[in-house]
């Protein structure tokens, strides 16, 4: 049930044709995962408490350093030295208190992961390891949360929305994990316009409206204002979500 | 033989912006050596010191992925290969 506060609050996106109070309200009931508190999970969770989502949960395991500062934009100099969904959660909840937002100080392994996700509408990706990615896009496939992926390097960033059972996955993709890179360049703007990509994706699959990035990868090229599209095709034999044996 | 190599928008600025290069050879192995002549930075890109594909490098032939077989499966007239790169930040 939409009160009257949520009504003016949220009046410039209820206006919108096909979302409305209706997807409103499932914005309201829904619970979202946001995986990482760097540049991408910082852009993504504010913009998904500003829209209204009803509950989030916002998991890291790191503390915040005055190199965050230039991208992970909820993260303030006072901030420097404490837990990353702490500092995020003070700052989501001065901007909308009508929401719940969970902050868990964790690290997600191959065996919380289930745990941290469960019952959740859908996983925002925004880890900085490929690693962790990977385990999460499985951990997804396996309790049948849609996954957003987004990552970023310099001035490119990609994204896709995985929806287990139905589109490819990340093992899909990258059969083998990649190892860990070193400390890589990035841009600030780069996350945040990967956070939003992210988030509109979010908001057309809770409230069921328009259509989605599924099935292919989206690719900004900031250098040049490219946006290309990659198409991706499931992997039968994919060891996450493939439908043989292997 | 023609086949297409679309790059990933982090190669394509080392092929001097073009999204699609169009490559001769029978495997994709071949293709990607053909690709590697005539942009070096690519190779550097991709490949490691022993001349293995970078663990955050996959190969698509014709969107699907070709794994484990990614230097080694034969291509024909009209095949695309996409090098995708694994994008690590977040």
């Amino acid at each position: 049930m939409l009160t009257k506060d949520d009504l003016t609050r949220y009046e410039r996106q209820i206006l919108y044709t096909g979302f409305g109070e209706k997807g409103q309200k499932r914005l309201k009931q829904s619970h979202v995962v946001v995986a990482g508190l760097g540049g991408l999970g910082c852009t993504a969770s504010l913009y998904l408490t500003c829209t209204g989502v009803g509950h989030i949960t916002l998991i890291d395991c790191d503390h915040v350093e005055l190199s965050n500062l230039n991208r992970q934009i909820l993260h303030c100099e006072e901030d420097i030295g404490g837990e990353k969904p702490l500092s995020a959660a003070r700052k989501l909840a001065k901007l909308n208190s009508s929401i719940e937002v969970t902050p868990v100080f964790k690290k997600i392994t191959e065996h919380n992961a289930r745990e941290l996700i469960k019952g959740a509408d859908l996983v925002i990706d925004g880890m900085d390891n490929l690693q962790t990615r990977f385990i999460l896009n499985k951990a997804c496939v396996a309790e049948g949360i849609p996954f957003i992926h987004g990552a970023v390097q310099g001035l490119f960033g990609e994204v896709t929305t995985i929806l287990p059972g139905k589109t490819p996955c990340l093992a899909c993709i990258f059969p083998e994990v990649p190892q860990r890179r070193s400390t890589i360049p990035v841009f600030g703007v780069t996350p945040a316009l990967i956070a939003i990509l992210q988030v509109t994706e979010a908001i057309k699959l809770l409230a069921e409206f328009g259509s989605l990035l599924t099935g292919k990868m989206l690719y900004f090229n900031g250098e040049t204002m490219d946006f290309t599209f990659c198409n991706l095709v499931k992997n039968q034999n994919c060891q996450v979500c493939g439908t043989k044996e292997v | 033989m023609s086949i297409k190599v679309r790059l990933n928008p982090i190669l394509k600025s080392l092929a001097g912006g073009q999204e699609v290069v169009e490559v001769s050879g029978h495997t994709t192995g071949e293709c990607l050596e053909n690709l590697e002549s005539r942009f070096p930075d690519i190779k550097k890109m991709i490949r490691d010191k022993r001349g293995q594909l970078r663990p955050y490098c996959n190969i698509l032939v014709n969107s699907e992925s070709i794994h484990p077989k990614e230097l080694t499966t034969p291509v024909k007239d009209g095949d695309q290969i996409d090098i995708v790169v694994f994008v690590t930040g977040g």
